[in-house]
């Protein structure tokens, strides 16, 4: 029970990584508040507290912020899971596309980290999720990309700014097998070809799963990472650290 | 007779290219002699009869402490000074670390970093009666990523990369930097080896083709233009860095085939 008596706040938690982090830190002890733009889902454990919250919009997460304080006198864990990806290149985006997807992913970590930071405690961890398209390209992602590497230029921002109270860290998932990957291999010419090649290119043998990523969250937010501050975290089972070279051609 | 895209900007200075009948050197030695450099081609290999009229040579094993002696003895007593060291001396071993040997890796080693110390600790001293000097270094973006069976390569490439950085602050206040590129896919005999002689090389190359931006790889010369750069007086800002130059290839993540 590395997270006892902690409160978390995980923006996202309904489905995928955010899901699984929010499972884990509830099984490690923590209490969890999570949000979403809809509705409570109903298949989600009742010990969970959902807050409905768009974090765009800097009205709604000040709410979340007063439900947080009012609820649990204060914030242990901050992790800005919350995002969107928008397959387009740069000159086919529209600027909805830029609201939807620098809201979410650029001005949501904002907002959630101006507004939540003042009621953290001493001690306290947040964590943001990046990504590897945040330092090298995924085609076709041009917003998607741009909007992780703001991601990891603001988490060292953060930790520089708000050490030594505040830790800020960041994840850089590779591929895990989501909602989001499974319908990339979906649309492949060949999906089973396409995703032999894929399994080709991690030198782990396998796509990395939201569990995965929720493992490297406690870790950032325990205290087994108190001297950990300003850094980036890659969990893509060695995917980037290979050339972009299809390995099986040699 | 002075080509019309090159500037002269190197006329008068001295440079050394360790590896200077290599594949890279080669076309950096021919660029710098068309910038109107003192070209000394050192290397164990002989001189390539295209350069034979325009460029010294010097036979010069970076492995050994006293070849480097004896070349920077040469250039003192032919010119007083150096301007420019690019080493770019270097070979590959395809293979896993279980595969290779002590030896291999030793050799590898001894031509790659070994290679670099030598040949720069005995440049520099001719760059301090200057007050001034260039040292270009090759790294490989295999420094940064790897690519599979190369673990020594990748290994040797990591250690210039730490060198260069190392050398660039231990001598800046000198006015001598110190920077390296960080090729690619560039043509060379190496590539050819690389690629191997079994198999369907054409589609092979093909395929690699299309993975850069680019699509192409390097060419020797598309080094050249950087190490032209970098050793002359348009670079004077620019130090302890590593200049990767590999058409696009490592600003990817890695391209599944969707």
């Amino acid at each position: 029970m590395q997270l006892s008596g902690k409160v978390a706040l995980v923006t996202g938690g309904r489905k995928g990584i955010g899901a699984a982090i929010v499972e884990r830190f509830v099984l490690e002890g923590a209490k969890v508040v999570t949000c979403g733009r809809g509705a409570r889902p109903s298949d989600m454990a009742p010990n969970i507290d959902w807050v409905q919250a768009d974090v765009s919009c800097t009205t709604q997460i000040s709410k979340l912020k007063d439900h947080v304080a009012t609820h649990y006198g204060g914030l242990d864990i901050l992790v800005n899971n919350a995002g969107v990806q928008i397959e387009k290149t740069l000159v086919d985006t529209s600027d909805d596309d830029w609201d939807i997807l620098m809201g979410a992913n650029a001005k949501g970590v904002f907002n959630a980290i101006r507004s939540l930071l003042p009621i953290m405690a001493s001690g306290g961890s947040i964590i943001n999720m990046g990504s590897v398209s945040g330092s090298a390209a995924d085609p076709g992602l041009a917003l998607y990309n741009a909007s992780k590497a703001f991601v990891h230029g603001l988490t060292r921002s953060v930790a520089v700014d708000h050490g030594p109270s505040i830790r800020c860290n960041a994840i850089c998932p590779g591929w895990i097998m989501t909602a989001m990957a499974d319908n990339a291999f979906a649309v492949a010419n060949n999906p089973v070809a396409a995703k032999q090649d894929a399994l080709v290119r991690h030198p782990a043998g396998r796509f990395g799963t939201p569990a995965d990523i929720a493992n490297m969250a406690l870790w950032l937010a325990s205290n087994e990472s108190q001297f950990v501050t300003g850094q980036l975290f890659t969990v893509d089972g060695g995917l980037t650290a290979s050339s972009p070279l299809n390995p099986s051609l040699f | 007779m002075v080509d019309k895209k090159f500037t002269g900007h190197l006329k008068g200075r001295v440079a050394v290219v360790a590896g200077g009948c290599g594949g890279i050197g080669q076309a950096i030695c021919r660029r710098f002699v068309n910038e109107g450099a003192h070209v000394i081609a050192a290397d164990v290999a002989p001189m390539p009869e295209a350069l034979q009229s325009s460029a010294q040579y010097f036979n010069h094993d970076v492995t050994r402490e006293q070849s480097a002696q004896e070349l920077m003895a040469f250039v003192e007593q032919q010119f007083g000074h150096l301007d420019v060291l690019v080493n770019a001396a270097g070979i590959e071993i395809e293979k896993t670390i279980e595969e290779t040997t002590l030896d291999e890796w030793q050799r590898i080693f001894a031509i790659n970093v070994t290679g670099t110390f030598l040949t720069s600790k005995y440049g520099v001293p001719l760059m301090r009666k200057k007050g001034a000097g260039s040292i270009i270094n090759f790294g490989s973006y295999d420094g940064f990523i790897a690519d599979p069976n190369l673990a020594a390569y990748c290994a040797t490439k990591g250690a210039v990369h730490a060198l260069t950085k190392a050398m660039a602050c231990d001598y800046g206040k000198e006015n001598i930097r110190v920077n390296a590129i960080c090729p690619g896919f560039v043509a060379t005999p190496m590539l050819e080896s690389f690629f191997g002689d079994s198999g369907d090389i054409e589609s092979l190359k093909q395929e690699v083709r299309d993975i850069h931006p680019l699509r192409r790889y390097g060419i020797p010369d598309d080094m050249a233009n950087l190490v032209n750069w970098l050793a002359g007086d348009e670079a004077r800002y620019a130090s302890g860095a590593l200049w990767v130059l590999d058409g696009g290839l490592t600003a990817q993540v890695q391209q599944m085939k969707l």
